[in-house]
């Protein structure tokens, strides 16, 4: 359970937003009897001519709200209270039972209407007091304090604290459970999410993002962090079992920011961050890298390439650590206008993100519009309409891996500091000749950046609208029609300047489809007072089209051309365009059902058909259970203080995940081209996967938590534990190569996830100085249960070339993602690298491999101070995870491919093995020394980092009311600004290869910045 | 009046039957839930004759893929060439490091995956109804050839390994076979190959009566059988099909015979084909060419050399227009680096798009194949001997068929040292076309080159290539003792 402290000059955000319509429009009735802010006072019997109302606002400590404004709802008219938190405004004759909207910042606002009485005083509630506020959940929204799942929440403060090119990394270290993981640092990069561990091998363990109830095709990336309201997590199994087939991951739900019905806000929120390389890693200047160099030639019985004097004279040389990365801006601008009035309320949005890389060339620009609009046609319907356009432009510089400089970021760390990155006449000098001892493979970085690129071009629309219809009050009948359309072209140019290309052009365009049509009927009541029902029953349908078409050319007479015209090729590249589709059918019913406001069920229900499966397997059942006990609430309980809150959980139940992609279950046959004379030839062949009859991957879920609240939920606690079986795990199997294919797609057996998070709000001090603190931390527990025929199966190849080997193992017994390797024994006497012969047969081969490292970490963390004092706030936030290696394959070439020319970390010069150094850090240089997947590359990836820190004011424009500007707050902050790790290389949150069973690899790839960033939050 | 209008729209019992209708046609339709790929599946494949072209088309693209590779791989694997970088460890002859070795699986899946797309088209083209039984024969022979071809590199490579046949197509296991076995099956493949193939292709690349005659012949040859490999060397040489391409200078061998841009010639018996075309190029004269030379639009990786001091190169006599292909460059290795040019490409589209060809079977080598089988059968001839004389005078750029003061002369050779003459002949003649280092086991004469040439003493693992981790892993009808020595 995650609390957050909303803590004032939250200027920017409008709270009011969606709390009202989602109770309006999902929950129970009694809801909206209870929910706080709304104390209905009946009507006025008495007139009440040229009225004035005065009174005091305080907060729930009994301390007096200096600033708070009182307004007429719907009208212009308001005021301020004083320094004692008094108030007095004016209300016109002819406007009796009015109502009055009491509003503060850091406080839920809270509603009154107007009766015959004189005097009005309010007790406003911090945004603090988590268990009231509503919650939304699947086809739903509840009150937190009637979850019976484990459900998580991500509020709109904590997303827009610093600037993130994507939604999702603001969500790391915010939820315990959550894990984030930004896979590089490269603008509009790639992040994995993983909510209570990974199920699946062949899928790809992100939960299923829905965007204001549609079900998104991935990552959100169409949205700014300013759009949203908030974000639910949903993690046990009773909330998720609703998305059925894609609950397995868990379930992130987005709701985005909506007009509210006081009035016209205009928001504008601007930042600007300077990006910069953390930290570069010390490698050997010109002189070290000659003498390195010059050693090697010794040890292999050769020359010296260098004279003395050359190799002192030779300096610094290059940077090439300068040459690639630069200090990079990020600009981020977002204007929202909301309003509306009783019946119909609006929001229209924009906003630009502009994120230069820290690696030359690299950007990410992100331009949106959003509106949404809510209607009430009459008391019985109302009508929804929410849609959100964005422009998506990614210029890539991702040219990562490989080996001895044949890619950018391998070329970055291996080019030698003797050669120069252009020649007199500008051109980019060609590495590889400058010495006879270079690898060819080494290719100047600058070409990378300079001479191709690849820009990425998407335009992405999401409409939604919904009908709901109330034939009485207790029914809502949903019927809603969406539509995700994702078209996109990415552009691959290779100018005529990279190093062997006389002009190289691809164009590859998609359109993606995705239509959504769900129809849900809702019935809620509350019987005898005491039997609180709500039911939920509906069927969706969900299709997914995809089509593409790729052309190219090479050989281009002029650069000019660039992707513009491949017609003018030398020779025009083959077209291909390729379909696939896919449906998903579903069914859908949910009881909730709370006796005494004390005990509370919940039972879920979802049949998913989907046409990926084969015949026979296409229906998946996924039924969830739930209870909680809400101890506090028991008469026992009233006659102490102490525990203000207290609520006991548990619930089970069966998810499933789509873990494959269309037609995976079908005898394919692909086409190709081969030649006889000069001319092609089609052919059709199968493809290296042989297709199998595929089941379900299923996940079983049970859950068992906690909350409590202590002191007035000054101090609440959350703790979970779970236990999570998957089975029928898909898995790509590999088969022996001489079987023609090469993997088999099976269900191979099954894993589990079992942990603990645990959660911490604090409201520490709550005076004129406030400070609450926050913290989760979460521990899984991965464990592949059974595999097929109990095999382990090797993963991960990587080909550097000094170390072409499998560098995982998925085996019973064993978490997912095992390094897989050698241990290494000191050195022989003539300074070759020694491993152990596990077996003793003498000799060092595969059976010798062993586990030597484990990516999971043992857990993570997020921690959260947040301070205010008048008008300034400072809030620290940091995050971490513990006991996760990380295989370093970039050390592989860059401290043990020795002969190539490779430049290398300093360590290895000062460092290596020789007669004299026998236990060295490094083996002897020499091109006879050879390496293999060991523990030397596994490092300790632990890490602590001040994710961010942020200093800011909010300007007192105390009389604010009637002028133009309403707030303003002005802030500074850091983003990654300290980072406690042992990690050698660049950046300890790295995930090269993305997936699970090839986690916590750093293969070149590129690095997280730190930054620095200022901004202002203004409302009108 | 437009509130008025939404309503109507909006009418009550139409939302409800709205909301009705869907649910009845939604789950009235679970063929909603049947694929429909805008794709070929196997199921309805395989019965008309142009699905058989496209299948049989099919084996042809990863034995082409992974030729230029096994090329160069066994030309590093040689008494007179060098590889550089990561290829260097080829010529140290002391059997591969890992590198090498997961290099040499990756030939291997290739050749296994044009024995499955061969064994597709022989186990489908009797069970068409479409096909005629000529074009049954026709099919099956065209595939048999090149598994026969495919086995062939096997084995020689790599000893026994497992078969696999249109029999065992769908059985993931298959134990490996002894290299007898695998002999055996190539014999009988090619005595289908031989008896169904056209005389004439029908396109070039495609394989001929007289290419499966020719790999009978040099099967026969590797078997030391012979009789067998004179009659079917003789069988090619009597049918008067090929003849050898007239050349009067070095551009000429890169022009006429081995020329990026030709589609065949007089002398081509079998070839892999490539054009000017990306991803349908070859990839060895990048590999092979060095920059200064100009002979490669995009330079080259001249990742294979030679050495003028390399007795091989020194004893090879000045005039022979094939020792032309080599050049001095010195890149940084000594000033008596050599680099070839036998395969030039002005016009390729990147550094995989050559057109050169990469020939299997040349009329010369098949000369040579016959000479060196006569000989070991009825000693030196006039026959023989003329065999290799053609192929002689022709590279030093004269009439292959007049009688030159180039010739070797019968009186003064034996059949001992003529075989010899024929072995170094065949060294000259297919440079980088992957033959040397497999006549040198052949004749059991590796180390005695090797140390002549090179100095080196070969270590006993490097006769037989590794085979790969993923076969033995995962193939469990292998064991690890299937493993070849010293891996």
């Amino acid at each position: 359970m995650k609390k957050i402290s909303a803590l004032i000059f939250l200027a920017s955000i409008s709270f009011g937003i969606s709390t009202d319509t989602l109770a309006e429009s999902h929950s129970p009735s009694y809801l909206q009897d209870t929910v706080p802010q709304r104390d209905s006072i009946p009507p006025p019997a008495i007139d009440q001519t040229d009225g004035a109302i005065s009174g005091t606002i305080k907060d729930t400590d009994d301390n007096p709200l200096p600033g708070a404004t009182v307004q007429i709802k719907g009208s212009e008219t308001g005021a301020i209270s004083d320094d004692s938190g008094n108030y007095t405004i004016a209300i016109p004759a002819d406007q009796k039972g009015v109502v009055l909207v009491f509003s503060f910042l850091g406080f839920q606002p809270k509603e009154v209407r107007v009766g015959n009485q004189a005097s009005i005083d309010v007790t406003l509630i911090s945004d603090d007091q988590e268990l009231d506020e509503v919650v939304v959940i699947g086809y739903g929204s509840t009150r937190r304090a009637d979850l019976t799942g484990a459900v998580a929440q991500v509020r709109t403060e904590e997303i827009n604290a610093f600037p993130t090119s994507n939604v999702i990394q603001s969500l790391n270290g915010r939820a315990a459970g959550v894990q984030v993981i930004q896979n590089n640092g490269a603008p509009g990069g790639g992040v994995s999410v993983r909510i209570r561990g990974a199920n699946s091998i062949q899928g790809d363990n992100n939960p299923l993002y829905v965007i204001d109830g549609f079900p998104f095709s991935g990552n959100p990336t169409n949205l700014n962090n300013a759009d949203i309201a908030s974000i639910e997590i949903l993690k046990d199994a009773s909330a998720t079992a609703i998305y059925g087939s894609r609950g397995a991951n868990g379930v992130v739900l987005i709701t985005t920011k909506s007009g509210s019905g006081s009035g016209t806000v205009v928001e504008f929120d601007a930042a600007y961050s300077v990006q910069t390389l953390r930290e570069k890693l010390k490698l050997m200047n010109g002189s070290q890298y000659a003498q390195l160099m010059n050693i090697q030639a010794q040890n292999d019985g050769l020359a010296p390439y260098f004279t003395e004097a050359e190799v002192a004279g030779f300096g610094e040389g290059t940077d090439w650590q300068n040459e690639i990365f630069k200090q990079a801006p990020i600009k981020n601008t977002s204007l929202n206008i909301s309003g509306g009035g009783e019946n119909t309320q609006f929001l229209i949005g924009g906003s630009i993100f502009q994120q230069d890389g820290i690696i030359k060339g690299s950007d990410y620009e992100r331009y949106s519009i959003r509106s949404a609009i809510n209607h009430k046609i009459s008391d019985k319907f109302k009508v929804d309409f929410n849609s959100t356009m964005t422009k998506l432009v990614t210029a890539r510089r991702d040219s990562e891996g490989g080996s001895r400089g044949n890619s950018m970021i391998g070329a970055a760390l291996g080019a030698s500091p003797l050669s120069r990155p252009y020649l007199d006449n500008g051109t980019i000098n060609h590495l590889a000749d400058d010495f006879p001892f270079v690898s060819p493979d080494m290719i100047n970085p600058l070409y990378f950046i300079n001479e191709q690129s690849t820009v990425i071009s998407a335009n992405v629309v999401l409409a939604n609208a919904a009908v709901s219809y109330n034939p009485i009050p207790d029914i809502t009948i949903r019927v809603s029609g969406g539509v995700e359309n994702r078209d996109d072209r990415t552009d691959n140019y290779r100018s005529r300047q990279f190093i062997n290309s006389n002009g190289n052009a691809s164009i590859t365009t998609s359109q993606y489809i995705s239509r959504l049509n769900e129809n849900t009927i809702t019935y809620a009541n509350v019987f005898n007072e005491k039997h609180d029902l709500n039911v939920l029953a509906g069927f969706t349908y969900q299709d997914f089209t995809t089509k593409f078409l790729a052309g190219s050319g090479a050989g281009f007479l002029s650069d000019l051309y660039e992707t513009d015209n491949i017609g003018a090729a030398e020779t025009p590249g083959i077209p291909t365009s390729g379909y696939s589709s896919s449906t998903l059918l579903s069914y859908l019913g949910r009881v909730n059902y709370g006796f005494a406001n004390k005990y509370l069920f919940t039972a879920s229900f979802r049949a998913d058909g989907s046409s990926r499966y084969s015949e026979g397997n296409k229906w998946g059942y996924f039924p969830s259970g739930a209870i909680a006990w809400k101890v506090s609430e028991e008469d026992f309980m009233k006659s102490q203080e102490a525990i203000s809150t207290l609520k006991i959980r548990s619930s089970w139940g069966q998810t499933g995940s789509q873990a494959i992609d269309p037609y995976a279950t079908l005898n394919q046959l692909f086409p190709g081209y081969t030649v006889f004379g000069e001319e092609l030839y089609n052919f059709l062949a199968p493809g290296s996967i042989l297709p199998g009859d595929l089941k379900w991957e299923t996940t079983k879920q049970f859950d068992l938590g906690f909350d409590l609240g202590l002191l007035q939920d000054r101090i609440v606690l959350g703790a979970d534990y779970y236990i999570k079986t998957t089975d029928d795990l898909l898995s790509l199997v590999s088969l022996p190569s001489s079987f023609g294919y090469t993997t088999t797609i099976d269900n191979v057996g099954s894993i589990e996830n079992r942990g603990v998070e645990l959660s911490l709000f604090a409201q520490i001090l709550s005076s004129e100085f406030r400070w609450s603190v926050d913290g989760n931390i979460s521990f899984n527990r991965n464990k592949v249960l059974s595999l097929n025929d109990g095999q382990p199966i090797l993963t991960n190849f990587i080909n550097v070339i000094a170390v072409a080997d499998n560098f995982s193992i998925m085996e019973e017994g064993k978490p997912l993602g095992q390094f897989w390797g050698y241990q290494e024994d000191g050195y022989t006497e003539t300074g070759n690298i020694r491993f152990k012969d596990l077996n003793n047969d003498g000799e060092i081969t595969e059976a010798d491999k062993t586990y030597i490292g484990d990516p999971n970490p043992d857990f993570f963390y997020g921690f959260n101070s947040n301070m205010t004092y008048k008008g300034f706030q400072l809030d620290l936030f940091f995050q971490g995870s513990y006991g996760n290696d990380i295989m370093n394959v970039s050390a592989i070439s860059s401290t043990m491919d020795y002969g190539q020319g490779l430049n290398m970390p300093e360590e290895v010069l000062l460092d290596h093995w020789t007669p004299q150094n026998t236990d060295a850090k490094y083996p002897r240089i020499s091109r006879s020394s050879t390496a293999r997947v060991s523990d030397r590359f596994v490092e300790d990836g632990s890490y602590l980092r001040l994710k961010n820190i942020l200093l800011a004011y909010n300007f007192p424009l105390k009389n604010a009311q009637g002028k133009f500007l309403k707030s303003l707050r002005v802030y500074a902050s850091g983003q990654n600004l300290l980072t406690f790790t042992k990690y050698s290389w660049w950046d300890p949150e790295v995930n090269s290869k993305g997936g699970d069973d090839r986690l916590g690899i750093d293969h070149f790839s590129y690095p997280i910045p730190k930054s620095y960033t200022i901004g202002l939050n203004a409302t009108f | 009046m437009k509130t008025l209008t939404n309503y109507r729209l909006l009418n009550p019992k139409l939302l409800i039957a709205g909301f009705l209708a869907i649910g009845g046609i939604v789950s009235s339709c679970d063929s909603l839930l049947e694929e429909k790929p805008k794709t070929i599946v196997t199921e309805n494949f395989y019965q008309s004759k142009s699905d058989f072209d496209a299948a049989t088309n099919a084996i042809y693209f990863p034995l082409r893929m992974v030729r230029s590779e096994q090329v160069a791989i066994l030309s590093a694997h040689t008494d007179w060439g060098y590889g550089r970088g990561s290829r260097a460890q080829y010529n140290d002859f002391q059997g591969f490091n890992p590198t090498n070795i997961n290099a040499a699986a990756e030939r291997w899946s290739g050749f296994y995956e044009g024995i499955r797309n061969a064994n597709i088209v022989i186990e489908k083209a009797p069970l068409s109804e479409e096909l005629t039984e000529d074009e049954m024969n026709s099919y099956s022979a065209e595939a048999k050839f090149l598994r026969a071809l495919t086995y062939f590199d096997l084995v020689r490579n790599w000893g026994g390994v497992p078969l696999r046949t249109d029999q065992n197509i769908a059985q993931k296991d298959v134990p490996k076979s002894t290299p007898e076995e695998v002999y055996a099956f190539i014999l009988a493949d090619l005595a289908d190959a031989e008896l169904y193939l056209p005389t004439g292709a029908s396109a070039p690349g495609r394989p001929t009566q007289w290419a499966a005659k020719t790999l009978l012949a040099d099967v026969y040859l590797q078997l030391e059988e012979y009789g067998m490999a004179k009659m079917k060397a003789q069988e090619v040489l009597d049918a008067g099909e090929f003849r050898l391409v007239p050349i009067a200078s070095v551009d000429d061998i890169r022009n006429k015979i081995f020329g990026a841009a030709l589609v065949t010639s007089s002398e081509e018996i079998f070839s892999f084909k490539f054009t000017r075309q990306t991803g349908q190029g070859n990839g060895l004269p990048w590999i092979l060419n060095h920059p200064s030379t100009g002979l490669y639009n995009f330079g080259g990786a001249y990742a294979h050399y030679g050495d003028a001091t390399n007795p091989f190169h020194k004893e090879w006599e000045e005039g022979d227009l094939r020792k032309g292909l080599w050049q001095l460059v010195d890149f940084g290795l000594g000033d008596s680096t050599i680099v070839n040019g036998k395969y030039a490409e002005p016009q390729a589209v990147d550094n995989t798009g050559a057109g050169n060809d990469i020939p299997v079977y040349r009329y010369p080598e098949l000369l040579l194949i016959f000479a060196e089988a006569s000989a070991r059968v009825d000693g030196l001839t006039e026959e023989n001997l003329e065999a290799l004389n053609q192929v002689r005078r022709r590279a030093f750029g004269l009439d292959p068929g007049t009688v030159s003061d180039k010739d070797y002369v019968l009186e003064e050779l034996t059949s001992e040292n003529f075989l010899d003459l024929i072995l170094q002949e065949k060294a000259y003649e297919t440079q980088f076309e992957g033959k040397r280092w497999l006549d040198l086991k052949r004749t059991g004469r590796a180390e005695e080159f090797l140390m002549k040439n090179k100095g080196i003493t070969i270590a006993e693992k490097h006769y037989l290539w590794p085979i790969p981790l993923e076969e033995l892993n995962f193939n469990e009808a292998m064991s690890p003792s299937d493993q070849n020595p010293g891996y």
